[in-house]
């Protein structure tokens, strides 16, 4: 145990001054680092963390909990980092290593496990609204897009520094050399919602819908700002004028579509060759089509779709994007947001509100005009940068951010818990290189990490936080769409530890396909090591999304999601009951208890509760159980063990 | 802010947190607001429980007659004499530009071979594709100069559910599941019946619960033998066994958990609600119990109604057992399908007229005679109507500028018209309604105020009725 070394005050990082106006939320301030203030009890202290998030319950006359029973404290660490519950001889391993570094090193190796990227790509994968369809009435597929998914995991389990990790996502195809894994990273200004239609189409209009999604999701996700706002007019309060929303959109105004060929060049050629006099065929046929009318458009559309049906597969590609400084389009701001009605024409630059001066635009930036929004966003002493990704992390381990609204820090966002905390975490990752590991070891080394989430609350916590803002204990949480469908595949015994590549396409209920508005899109997989994949594996369509993911819900994929919600309805029930995921993985669950247990019902029980609680079930628990195995399938009890609020929640 | 965030199980984030970081953060937490928010943390256990409306409602529920592909006006309720005498000219410039999906400036004005009759004692004019609905007028709130901002189906789509031309917004079914729960304890709040001729352009999003929590997603029940999904129990497992496997999760659960915990509360009555559901639905299905004067009365048992009017018979069923908003699409698959005209207006409003007017005539009656009318708002509509132009020599394109609804029972004024189309029905002239002035009147209807129900979303208050949709005062 012991204390950490207390850290004497820390001189305000330095930065340059910025006149603020009163319109500025908090979060445009500059990071302060501030120095440890003292507390009462320097002993519960861990980590620095700790001595923020005590002072702040000493100054509000609470009492931090009792630390979790190790086990438990296993089981929260394992679902946080990996998304998995833990096996059978990690917990048996590590309920028997007493070291007093036992926790350092567990932590360490979960950090260092395949799973853990997995986990947390998942997080980003919500921010970003990460799809693999297009959205809208055709839904198209983006091939390739799953190298996007590849990349974030990959990320994460390389410890890439964030300063990286940014510059790749927003500019990593304005990169020289060029990289493959830059161009992998720009997938990300691919991944909105993207609406395509036949007939006349309004080219200005659909370009201004994909501008606003790509600016919109910079916004959330980096800057943590909702800049939609400021789309149709200045608004009172806001610091974002609508001329910085559209100054920042101009950063966009070159971006094309890029469908990368990663394909061999001559599989590339082979594939021109083949598909070119069809191609050729169909620029005509589509040139006809789109001047006819009536049973002739009808004919020549059938046409269309039969040519289109004889092109060769095509080879392996990824939707990334490019400048093409020719089609550039001039970026005016539009009075009420509406495309026709344009204002004054603007260049790139950052907002005002955050900014010292608008910096010279130079021919270079021109070329590379995002490689200057993520210059920007960079910059050191940017106020919002690094408070929005350690924000999130605080999230990722304790369920709620220091800031509520971790899409948010605007005027509308809600104030940090721990403003102190939330900098000096904000300053320590700069400090790290942006590295995202260090920060997460402090924190789940913490003791505030660390508390019991099961104590009863006090009348005082009560009256003064109940949604325990403060962190009198550690809130369990419910796990997640995936994590629910991982642990039964993981305690079933089946799940498929394959990595990275295609999505896997799950076998649906055929009404559901039908409701597809082209049902030939879904073309499920069949084979189990496909099947039993992780479900950050699972393909991520748009139009149809898995009734057992949305029930516990899995976010819309059309909007960045900052944070989850965790609701509680019967459809959750009856998917857990009557599903056929449930259904099938109790079957296997049962099936590997069968053989485990050698035909001993106490032993099949007991193997049962370890494996889907993590712990031994009680006598009466044994009892229940062997009775129950006396009289009904195994298969139902191991669907009952699913069912149980301590395999769906986290300790 | 009504109703409370808190209301479902774990909210993420409360308007009561944001109002109180707005205004002070942590810092400035005044304790005596604090200590007043105690009671508050007890938050209800079922998140679809029933909640008192803002208002004094008129409507209980609401059952929306969703006519897909976009229904003609012209051929339905807004009779244009002038169109007929004008047709096949080029569209006289005094009556400005419309830009539609597919046909060009060049197109000609198609006249209309329907007869308008007047009917009621209001006299309100209905075409001949539907007698039986005509019977109805003087119920009929009629909208005639409705208008969207998109004339393609899945953007059009998206904004009359939703009020926005993107996916990811919730649809009003289940804004009003979030703001007034359910009144049914073993039924969803919201329902969708898909025709199951297929699916429409905006996909399953349109329906949708969008940012909302998952609890107020619309429940589909689909075509087939199991309507409803995951209602059945497993192949080869028996109600008895699962009985046991039901008694064994409750009581395992219950031995670890502490009285007040409200969450695992949530989840027990989750499962019985489940249980219930699969127990009593199966009778909602079962058409045993009607008459045949009402199955005939909405053309069950013989085409080309059977499919419509059972599904509206079911709608009936739903608000009779305290459904809160219950989808009726008609029209579904390649557009023939639905009321999307491109070829051949006559060939295919008569083939759909002819599916829905009984029904939907069925439907006003049913409730009416069962003391349902008077609680349940019924509205008919699509996601736009149709062109004065010709497409395709016979068919007309999609035209978002002018067209017609209704809405009746639910409070709403009957015989009432509601604006005008221009005299060739290009553009909505007078008292314009927009999707938004249709969202905030069902919403008044059931006793929301649209401004006060609002749920936090990427910094701000979501409302249906974004910042605009008025009450259409003229009928309510």
């Amino acid at each position: 145990m012991g204390t950490f070394p207390i850290v004497s005050v820390l001189s305000a990082a330095e930065l340059p001054s910025r006149p603020l106006s009163s319109t500025s939320p908090w979060s445009f301030r500059p990071v302060q680092r501030p120095s440890l203030p003292s507390i009462k009890r320097p002993a519960w202290a861990r980590t620095p963390i700790d001595v923020f998030v005590l002072i702040a319950l000493e100054r509000a006359g609470l009492d931090p909990s009792p630390p979790a029973k190790r086990r438990d404290w296993l089981r929260r660490l394992c679902f946080d980092l990996t998304g998995l519950p833990p096996s059978e001889s990690e917990i048996v391993a590590f309920l028997e290593d007493q070291a007093p570094d036992a926790e350092e090193r567990w932590i360490d190796r979960l950090l260092a496990r395949q799973t853990y990227g997995e986990r947390m790509a998942q997080h980003w994968l919500d921010v970003v609204r990460f799809a693999e369809s297009e959205g809208f009435e055709y839904d198209r597929h983006l091939p390739g897009a799953w190298r996007y998914r590849d990349y974030v995991v990959e990320s994460f389990n390389r410890d890439k520094s964030y300063r990286d990790f940014l510059h790749e996502q927003i500019a990593g195809d304005e990169l020289q050399p060029p990289t493959e894994e830059g161009r992998t990273a720009a997938i990300f200004h691919r991944l909105g919602p993207v609406r395509r239609n036949a007939g006349n189409p309004e080219i200005a209009l659909s370009r201004n819908e994909v501008l606003t999604e790509r600016t919109d999701i910079v916004g959330a996700a980096f800057l943590g700002l909702t800049v939609g706002c400021a789309r149709c007019h200045d608004h009172k309060l806001d610091p974002i004028s609508q001329k910085d929303y559209y100054r920042l959109q101009a950063y966009m105004a070159a971006s094309q579509e890029d469908d990368v060929v990663l394909a061999p060049a001559e599989e590339k050629l082979k594939w021109e060759k083949e598909s070119s006099p069809l191609q050729a065929q169909l620029k005509s046929l589509r040139q006809r089509a789109e001047e006819a009318e009536g049973e002739e458009r009808i004919k020549l559309r059938k046409e269309i779709e039969a040519v289109e049906r004889r092109l060769p597969l095509l080879p392996a590609s990824m939707p990334s994007i490019k400048n093409d400084p020719a089609s550039r389009t001039s970026i005016h701001v539009l009075v009420r947001g509406e495309w026709e009605r344009k204002g004054e024409a603007v260049s790139p630059g950052p907002l005002a509100a955050l900014a010292n001066s608008q910096p010279a635009w130079t021919g270079e930036d021109d070329r590379r005009p995002r490689t200057a929004l993520a210059r920007w966003l960079l910059e050191p002493g940017h106020p919002l940068t690094a408070r929005v990704v350690v924000n999130r992390l605080w999230q990722w381990h304790f369920g709620k951010g220091l800031v509520g609204t971790p899409n948010d820090f605007g005027s509308h966002g809600a104030s940090p818990s721990h403003p102190e905390l939330l900098d000096w975490l904000a300053d320590e990752l700069v400090r790290h290189d942006w590295r995202l590991k260090p920060l997460q070891r402090m924190i789940l080394l913490s003791a505030s990490y660390r508390q019991e989430s099961g104590v009863k609350p006090t009348a005082r916590a009560l009256a003064l936080d109940p949604e325990n803002r403060l962190l009198w204990r550690f809130e369990r949480r419910r796990l997640s769409a995936e994590e629910i469908r991982d642990s039964m595949l993981a305690v079933s015994g089946v799940l498929h530890p394959s990595v990275g590549g295609p999505s896997v396409m799950a076998p649906v209920d055929s009404d559901l396909v039908a409701l597809l508005y082209k049902p030939s899109q879904w073309e499920p997989d069949v084979k189990p090591e496909r099947l039993f994949r992780r479900s950050v594996y699972l393909m991520a369509k748009r139009n149809l999304r898995l009734p057992f993911m949305e029930a516990f819900d899995q976010p819309s994929l059309l909007t960045s999601c900052g944070r989850r919600e965790s609701s509680t309805h019967a459809p959750q029930a009856l998917e857990l009951l009557n599903g056929s995921l449930s259904n099938e993985l109790a079957r296997r669950f049962s099936k590997r208890l069968d053989q485990e247990s050698g035909g001993h019902p106490r032993r099949w029980v007991e193997r049962g509760f370890f494996l889907a609680c993590g712990r031994l079930p009680d006598e009466e628990e044994l009892r229940m159980g062997e009775r129950f195995l006396a009289e009904q399938p195994g298969s139902e009890l191991a669907l009952a063990l699913f069912n149980l609020n301590e395999f769906l929640y986290v300790p | 802010m009504f109703p409370e965030p808190r209301a479902h199980v774990r909210p993420t984030w409360t308007r009561r947190e944001f109002v109180r970081d707005a205004l002070c953060g942590f810092g400035g937490l005044a304790f005596s607001e604090l200590a007043s928010r105690a009671a508050a943390a007890s938050a209800p256990a079922n998140p679809l429980a029933p909640k008192a409306p803002h208002l004094s409602a008129k409507a209980r529920s609401v059952i929306f007659l969703f006519m897909a592909g976009g229904p003609s006006h012209l051929e339905t309720f807004d009779p244009k004499p002038l169109l007929n005498t004008l047709h096949g000219q080029p569209r006289p410039k005094a009556f400005g530009e419309a830009k539609y999906q597919f046909i060009k400036g060049s197109a000609k004005l198609l006249g209309t071979r329907r007869e308008f009759r007047r009917h009621g004692q209001c006299g309100m004019e209905v075409s001949d594709l539907f007698p039986h609905v005509a019977h109805w007028t003087d119920r009929l709130a009629l909208l005639r100069s409705c208008h969207g901002d998109m004339v393609v189906h899945s953007a059009a789509q998206y904004e009359l559910f939703s009020g926005r031309i993107v996916p990811g917004y919730p649809s009003m079914g289940s804004w009003l599941a979030y703001g007034l729960g359910s009144e049914s304890d073993s039924l969803p709040a919201y329902v969708v019946m898909p025709d199951p001729k297929g699916a429409l352009e905006a996909g399953q999003p349109m329906y949708g619960h969008g940012f909302l929590p998952a609890v107020y997603q619309p429940t589909m029940f689909r075509p087939g033998a199991k309507p409803v999904l995951n209602l059945s129990l497993p192949e080869g497992v028996t109600a008895a066994q699962r009985k046991r496997t039901l008694d064994f999760i409750r009581q395992a659960n219950l031995r670890r958990m502490t009285p007040e915990d409200e969450d695992f509360h949530a989840r027990l009555n989750a499962y019985d609600l489940a249980f219930k559901m699969q127990t009593e639905s199966p009778s909602l299905f079962d058409f045993g119990c009607e008459s045949q004067e009402t199955l005939d009365l909405y053309g069950v048992g013989r085409e080309p109604t059977h499919d419509y009017g059972r599904r509206c018979l079911l709608a009936r069923k739903l608000v009779e057992k305290g459904v809160r908003f219950v989808c009726v699409v008609a029209g579904g698959g390649p557009g023939n399908m639905q009321w999307d005209a491109h070829q051949d207006i006559e060939e295919n409003h008569l083939r759909k007229a002819a599916e829905t007017d009984r029904p939907v005539a069925a439907l006003l009656a049913d409730l009416e005679r069962r003391g349902l009318l008077e609680s349940t708002l019924v509205v008919w509509g699509g996601e736009f109507g149709r062109s004065p132009e010709a497409e395709s020599g016979k068919g007309r394109d999609h035209h978002n500028l002018g067209f017609s609804m209704w809405m009746a029972g639910g409070g709403i004024r009957g015989g009432e018209i509601v604006g005008a189309t221009d005299e060739i029905g290009l553009h909505a002239v007078r008292d314009r309604v927009h999707f938004r002035d249709i969202h905030a009147t069902i919403l008044h209807q059931l006793g929301v105020d649209s401004d006060r129900l609002t749920y936090p979303h990427l910094g701000r208050d979501e409302r249906l009725t974004f910042v605009e949709g008025r009450v259409i005062r003229q009928i309510v």
